[in-house]
């Protein structure tokens, strides 16, 4: 099962720069999965992901999909923005912990309150995707 | 070695516009506004320009035409340097590091005196596109930046969470920006000195929610100039100083949020480096007269003061609504004015809290003196108060 999809007719205001190492994560978004990496000897989840394990530093870590589930721990809506966010004022931008105990700021759709049970969609924009919460359906 | 350290003098220039427009036929130019108040702030420290053995500056923003701003002013001063000379930056702990820097050099027996300075132009700089630099100052620019998170968004999402949690409201929230308006009134150096109702804050067009224009730091150009010395030296001028009796630093390791889900309005950062502040002091935040805290926005001064021990956790809003933060009050909060009214030339403001503190301690503060002023805490910060950097002043006379 993948994330729910939601079209953008537009481009991205800001894209991210993509890496050989964090292609991955912007391809599986692209194909409706959050992933990120797991250090195989620590065990630990990071957020976004890294070419190494941040708690112990050990260097193998593994792709591993997330739900794309949490809570709302904050928002806000932002009126006065960055010159190539423009088309895009007033942005509506939040804090979501997810069920696998990453916290992740992103966009968020809709008007949540604090504390609803969130879940991750992707933004299909034109040159590619972002990713964004609402509240569970 | 180390040794006690002391500010002696200093110098500041009015917040607000100083900048000029790219085109102007005539132009302000950053070392004419800031070598006047190097000499000023000598002058008020009593000593001679040879006794000045380093210069750490804040670095200028990047509307600065000239580069290595730091040694062409030694030129244009003729400043030769046995300590050290440098540029610091740390975001919005920039001004504070040039202070703490400046102490370290004096403390190592590096330099006698030493200058802790800076300039900041930034107020002709049109806000959407200097929105494009700030915001990758403060997040992941891969990760975060692409959705136009901005630096104060960070801390309306504080707000967002704080009021959801405690139960502050708005008018509470709001009361800070009244308040340090009020103490704005009454410095000389503050940009905005008209006085602000509760109900003019309310009604401000949204910035970033819940925060309206009141409650969210203007632009501004600032320049200020710190002399710091040895004990010695400045109790050899027979004039009265502030001594730094206490330094705490926190950095939580964490850049804007945690990865892993914490309480993101305890301001941990803060919490640590005053503790270790007081610490190094020997006093509790219960000794202290006043507080002079980096808060850009509104919730940034309630959390901070919070995180410092200043008021309790969840009741700083309502208690700043009920004047126990105000000149006059308890324990007074930004006393010049703060970010909000007195003025953020950010790169400069933590220059400008050590600034507020000497004149305060040295009782120069005039209608804003607090009474029998003698310990006072400044701090600055980074991120969302990622990091923070206290110091405990105390007033000699």
């Amino acid at each position: 099962m993948t994330l729910p999809f939601i079209d953008m007719a537009r481009a991205r205001p800001w894209p991210p720069r993509v890496s050989a190492f964090t292609k991955p994560f912007w391809d599986a978004l692209a194909e409706g999965r959050l992933v990120t990496t797991r250090g195989r000897t620590s065990g630990r989840l990071t957020f976004p992901p890294k070419p190494f394990c941040p708690y112990d530093w050990g260097r193998e870590v593994e792709w591993v999909e997330l739900s794309g589930r949490g809570k709302l721990y904050s928002q806000t809506v932002i009126h006065a923005v960055p010159a190539a966010f423009a088309g895009e004022a007033p942005i509506c931008n939040g804090i979501v912990d997810l069920d696998e105990g990453l916290r992740v700021a992103a966009r968020i759709l809709g008007e949540p309150a604090l504390d609803a049970a969130m879940e991750c969609v992707v933004l299909r924009y034109t040159d590619g995707p972002l990713h964004a919460f609402r509240m569970t359906a | 070695m180390t040794r006690r350290v002391a500010v002696i003098g200093g110098a500041a220039s009015p917040c607000g516009k100083l900048q000029t427009a790219v085109g102007s036929p005539l132009q302000a130019l950053e070392h004419e506004i800031l070598a006047p108040l190097v000499i000023e702030a000598m002058s008020r420290a009593g000593l001679p320009k040879e006794e000045v053995g380093a210069l750490v500056f804040a670095m200028c923003r990047p509307y600065t035409l000239q580069k290595y701003f730091a040694t062409f002013l030694a030129n244009y001063l003729r400043l030769p340097l046995k300590g050290t000379i440098m540029e610091v930056l740390g975001n919005g702990m920039t001004g504070g590091m040039a202070f703490d820097e400046a102490v370290n050099a004096v403390a190592l027996g590096h330099a006698d005196v030493a200058l802790a300075l800076g300039i900041n132009m930034e107020s002709q700089a049109n806000s959407a596109e200097h929105m494009m630099t700030t915001m990758r100052a403060v997040g992941d620019v891969d990760f975060h930046s692409i959705f136009g998170f901005t630096p104060i968004s960070w801390y309306a999402m504080d707000a967002v969470r704080y009021m959801h949690e405690f139960g502050a409201t708005r008018a509470e929230l709001a009361s800070v920006a009244v308040k340090d308006r009020r103490h704005a009134s009454l410095n000389p150096i503050a940009q905005f000195r008209t006085p602000l109702t509760l109900v003019e804050v309310l009604a401000a067009r949204p910035i970033v929610e819940p925060l309206g224009l009141y409650e969210v730091p203007p632009r501004s150009d600032g320049a200020v100039c710190l002399v710091v010395c040895a004990e010695d030296v400045a109790k050899a001028t027979r004039r009265p100083y502030a001594l730094v009796r206490g330094r705490g630093f926190f950095h939580e390791g964490a850049h804007q949020i945690n990865e892993v889900p914490n309480d993101m309005t305890a301001f941990v950062s803060a919490q640590g480096a005053g503790a270790a502040a007081y610490r190094s002091a020997g006093i509790t935040a219960a000794d202290l007269d006043l507080a002079e805290l980096y808060a850009p926005c509104t919730i940034v001064q309630v959390l901070a003061g919070e995180a410092l021990g200043l008021t309790p956790r969840g009741k700083g809003a309502a208690q700043a609504a009920a004047g126990e933060t105000s000149l006059g009050g308890r324990i007074p909060i930004c006393t010049s004015g703060g970010c909000l009214s007195r003025g953020h030339p950010a790169y400069s403001t933590g220059l400008l809290t050590i600034f507020e503190l000497w004149e305060q301690l040295t009782h120069r503060a005039g209608e804003r003196q607090v009474r029998n002023a003698r310990l006072g805490a400044g701090s600055c910060e980074l991120g969302n108060y990622n990091a923070a950097l206290v110091h405990v002043m105390e007033a000699v006379a």
